[in-house]
C-alpha cells in the first residue's frame, strides 16, 4: 500500500506516490548541486523540470492513475543522472570534486518559517549560526543610527533567495498582472495576489493621492516631497505605468497558478517536514562520505568556508554600493522630473504661445519623462530578473525619446533666436523731487531678504512671485561721483529679442518704479515678468550720481550685494571701475563721497586693496598712497 | 586511459555540431532533437541536452520562442540566429576537414594492414 499525494509541478497537478516524490526531490536536488556553478543554472533546471512535468503528463494521459517509483526511475534513466552527463566544460574528475564540495556548501537563504518582514535577519542568523534576535537588534541599530539599515535590508530581501525556492515541486510565487480581475491593467490585483492581500488595498493606496487632491489646492509654488505624496501629481501615474510595463500578464493557467503561489494545505506541510527530515539524513550520510574521502583536506575546508564568509561580506558590500549608486541615479532622475514639472508653470513667462509651447510639452513628456520611466522599468526588471525580449517596446521608447529630443532642440533653437539681438541702450533720467538733499538712502519694496528661503525651488531670478508675475531682480546699481552738487539718478534698460526692434519694445516695456520720498529712494520689487512681458534677459542699470561731501546708504533689503558697483572718483563711467571683489562695501552703512571716492563716516575708503589682483593694482596703490 | 572516456570525449566534440545541424533544419523542441538524434543512432541523455542548449542560447547562437502546445504549458522552440548560422558554417568546414583527414588516415592504415596481412 502506498500513499499518493498531489503536487503542483510546474503548473501541472500531478498525483504521485510519496516514495516517488522523494526520488524526484533527490534527483532535482542532485541536478541543482551539479549545475550550482553554471551560468543560467535556473534556466537549465527549469527546462529539465518542465520536461519532467511533460513526461508526467504523458503518463497520466496514457491512463496511469499516479506517478510511481518506476516512472520516476524511467524518467531519470532517459534524462540521465548528473554523473552521466557529458559535460563539455570540465572533465569528469574535476566535476566530481566540485559536486562533492558543493554538498557541504552552505547557502544564504531568507528564512520563510521564521520571519518578521522578509526573513532576512533569520536567514543571516542561520548562516552564521547565531541567534536571530542579535541580527535583528543589529539591523534596528543601524536603522536608527544611519537609516541605511533599511536599504541594506531591502537589497538583501531582493538579492537573497527565499527558502521556499528550495522546495522542490512547489512553484515560486511570481508577480503577474491579473487579467481576470482588473480595472485598468490588473496591476493592483496582481500586487494583491503576490502579497496575499485583498485587491482593494493596493487600489486604495494608488487612489489616495487622487482623493487627497480634493482637499489640497494644487499650488505650484511649494514643491517638495509632498508633491509626490500629497497633492495631485504625476507620480502615482508614473508608478502605475512602470508597474504596468514591468509586470507580465498571467495568460496561461500555469502563470495564474504561479501568480497565486502554491496552496498550503495539511498534506504539503507534513510532506515538507518529513521531506526535510529525510533530507537531513541523506545530507548527514553524504557529508560523512565526503569527510571520509577528503579527510586529509579537512583543514583546507575550514579556510574555504572562511573565504566564503569574506566573499559573502564583499558581495553584500558590493550590492550595497551598487544599490546606493542605482538609488542615487533614480533619485536624480526623479529630481530632474520633479524640477522640470516645477519649472513648467513658469514656461509661459519665457516661451511664446504656439510652436514653442508645444515643443515645451514635447520636451517634458518625451525628452524627460520617457527616459525616467524607461530606466526605472529597466532597473526593476533587472532586479526582478524578468527576462523577456520586447524589441517593439524598446523601439517605441527610443522613438518617443527622439521625438522629445527633436522638441528640445527646436525649442532651444527657437529660444536662442529670441535672444539674438540686443536693444539700443540709452540713459534715462529719473526725476528726483528733491535733488539737493544731503543724504540718499536706497531702499526696496521687498521687506525681507529672500535669497535663502527654505523652499526647494528657488532661484535668484524670480525671488518674488505674485499671482502670475515673477519679479526679476536683474538690477545693477552703480554709484558714481556727481559733477554737480546735486544727486542725480539715471536708468539704462536693456533686453534681448529676435530683432533689434523687438528688443527695444521689450526694453521699453520694463517698468521699474523708482520713487523718491524725502531722503529715501524706493526701488520696486524688480522687473515684472508676465505672460505678456516674457523673460528676455531684461536688465536695469541704475546709476546714482553722488555729489562730493554728500552721503549714500544702501539698505540691506535691497539685497543686490553682487550687483552694486562703485565707479572711481573721476566719474568716467565704464572703463574705470573698481572690481566688485575689491570693495568691502557693507549694506546698511553710511558712506560719504569724497574727491577720491567713497569713504565711511570714519574715513575708511570703501574698497580694499588686494595685492594679488593684477588688474587695477597700480591704480589702487595710487589711490591709497 | 579507458575506452569509455576516450569515446565520450570524441562524442562531446561533435555534439554541438549535431544539435545545431538539427535546429538548422527548422525550429525544434528539445525532445524532437533527442528523437532525431536517436534515429541517427546517437544516444544522449536529455540532461546533457538542456545545459548545452542554454549555453548555446547564452552565446547567442540560438534563440527560442514559446509555442503553445495542446498538452499543457507552452514549449520552448529553438531556432538558429545569424551568429549561430555563421558558427555552424565554421563548424561544418572544420568537421569536413577533420572527417577528410580521419578518412584519409584510416584508409591509409587499412591499406597498410591489408598489404601486410595477406
Amino acid at each position: 500500500m502506498k500513499q499518493v499525494i498531489n503536487i503542483n509541478f510546474h503548473g501541472r497537478v500531478v498525483p504521485i506516490e510519496v516514495s516517488a516524490f522523494d526520488l524526484l526531490k533527490q534527483y532535482t536536488a542532485s541536478l541543482s548541486r551539479y549545475f550550482a556553478n553554471e551560468e543560467g543554472k535556473e534556466e537549465i533546471i527549469n527546462d529539465i523540470e518542465n520536461r519532467i512535468g511533460e513526461l508526467f503528463q504523458q503518463r497520466i494521459n496514457a491512463g496511469a492513475s499516479c506517478i510511481t517509483d518506476d516512472d520516476i526511475n524511467a524518467i531519470i534513466k532517459s534524462m540521465g543522472r548528473p554523473e552521466e552527463f557529458e559535460d563539455q566544460e570540465q572533465t569528469s574528475t574535476t566535476q566530481q570534486t566540485k559536486s562533492s564540495s558543493t554538498t557541504i556548501h552552505k547557502r544564504l537563504y531568507r528564512d520563510e518559517n521564521d520571519k518578521v518582514l522578509g526573513g532576512v535577519c533569520s536567514g543571516l542568523a542561520n548562516y552564521f549560526d547565531i541567534d536571530p534576535i542579535v541580527v535583528r537588534a543589529a539591523f534596528l541599530l543601524i536603522l536608527f543610527a544611519f537609516g541605511t539599515g533599511l536599504l541594506a535590508y531591502i537589497i538583501l530581501w531582493v538579492v537573497v533567495p527565499s527558502t521556499s525556492t528550495t522546495e522542490i515541486g512547489g512553484t515560486r510565487k511570481k508577480l503577474f498582472r491579473d487579467p481576470d480581475d482588473k480595472l485598468i491593467a490588473g496591476v493592483c490585483s496582481g500586487l494583491a495576489n503576490y502579497l496575499g492581500i485583498k485587491a482593494w488595498i493596493p487600489r486604495l493606496i494608488m487612489l489616495l493621492p487622487f482623493i487627497s487632491f480634493a482637499f489640497h489646492s494644487g499650488s505650484w509654488n511649494y514643491i517638495g516631497p509632498s508633491h509626490f505624496v500629497g497633492g495631485f501629481s504625476p507620480g502615482i501615474l508614473i508608478i502605475y505605468i512602470i508597474l504596468w510595463l514591468v509586470m507580465p500578464e498571467a495568460n496561461t493557467t500555469a502563470e495564474k497558478l504561479e501568480m497565486r503561489g502554491e496552496k498550503v494545505d495539511m498534506n504539503s506541510i507534513k510532506n515538507s517536514i518529513t521531506g526535510e527530515m529525510k533530507d537531513a539524513k541523506t545530507y548527514a550520510s553524504e557529508k560523512g562520505k565526503a569527510m571520509a574521502s577528503d579527510i586529509g583536506s579537512a583543514s583546507k575546508r575550514g579556510i574555504h568556508s572562511l573565504g566564503d564568509i569574506i566573499g559573502l561580506i564583499f558581495k553584500i558590500i558590493g550590492y550595497f554600493i551598487l544599490g546606493c549608486i542605482g538609488f542615487a541615479f533614480v533619485m536624480a532622475l526623479f529630481g530632474i522630473a520633479v524640477a522640470s514639472t516645477a519649472i513648467f508653470p513658469f514656461k509661459d513667462l519665457l516661451l511664446k504661445e504656439g510652436m514653442q509651447n508645444m515643443f515645451a510639452w514635447g520636451t517634458l513628456l518625451f525628452f524627460i519623462g520617457v527616459p525616467v520611466i524607461g530606466i526605472i522599468t529597466w532597473i526593476i526588471r533587472r532586479i526582478a530578473k524578468i527576462k523577456s525580449n520586447r524589441p517593439t517596446l524598446r523601439f517605441v521608447f527610443l522613438g518617443l525619446w527622439l521625438v522629445g529630443l527633436f522638441c528640445f532642440i527646436s525649442m532651444a533653437a527657437s529660444l536662442v533666436r529670441d535672444f539674438r539681438a540686443s536693444n539700443r541702450k540709452s540713459e534715462e533720467e529719473v526725476t528726483l523731487t528733491n535733488a539737493g538733499i544731503n543724504k540718499l538712502e536706497i531702499s526696496s519694496l521687498v521687506t525681507k531678504h529672500k535669497f535663502y528661503e527654505n523652499n526647494w525651488f528657488h532661484d535668484n531670478f524670480f525671488d518674488d512671485m505674485d499671482q502670475d508675475t515673477a519679479y526679476l531682480r536683474n538690477i545693477e546699481i552703480r554709484i558714481v561721483q556727481s559733477p554737480t552738487d546735486s544727486f542725480r539718478v539715471t536708468t539704462v534698460r536693456s533686453a534681448r529679442g529676435r530683432t533689434k526692434n523687438e528688443a527695444d519694445a521689450t526694453a521699453d516695456a520694463i517698468q521699474l518704479n523708482i520713487i523718491q520720498q524725502d531722503s529715501l529712494l524706493v526701488v520696486g520689487k524688480g522687473i515684472p515678468i508676465t505672460r505678456k512681458n516674457k523673460f528676455r534677459d531684461q536688465e536695469v542699470i541704475l546709476t546714482v550720481y553722488v555729489p562730493i561731501g554728500k552721503q549714500i546708504r544702501i539698505d540691506k533689503n535691497v539685497g543686490w550685494g553682487d550687483n552694486i558697483h562703485f565707479d572711481n572718483w573721476n566719474g568716467d563711467d565704464d572703463d574705470i571701475q573698481i572690481d566688485n571683489d575689491n570693495n568691502n562695501w557693507d549694506e546698511d552703512v553710511d558712506y560719504i563721497m569724497q574727491a577720491d571716492g567713497l569713504h565711511t563716516l570714519d574715513g575708511k575708503p570703501h574698497y580694499k586693496v588686494l595685492p594679488d589682483i593684477e588688474i587695477d593694482s597700480d591704480r589702487s596703490k595710487e589711490n591709497t598712497l | 586511459m579507458n575506452i569509455d572516456n576516450t569515446a565520450s570525449q570524441m562524442r562531446k566534440g561533435v555534439l554541438e555540431f549535431c544539435i545545431l545541424s538539427i535546429i538548422k533544419q527548422g525550429e525544434a523542441y528539445p525532445s524532437d532533437i533527442i528523437d532525431k538524434m536517436k534515429t541517427a543512432n546517437l544516444n544522449i541523455f536529455e540532461g546533457t541536452l538542456y545545459p548545452l542548449l542554454t549555453r548555446l542560447k547564452n552565446a547567442e547562437f540560438l534563440t527560442y520562442r514559446w509555442i503553445e502546445s495542446n498538452s499543457g504549458p507552452p514549449r520552448k522552440y529553438f531556432s538558429l540566429t545569424e551568429k549561430g548560422n555563421a558558427f555552424y558554417k565554421e563548424l561544418e568546414t572544420t568537421w569536413n576537414e577533420l572527417a577528410n583527414a580521419v578518412k584519409t588516415l584510416s584508409e591509409a592504415e587499412q591499406q597498410y594492414s591489408n598489404n601486410n596481412t595477406p
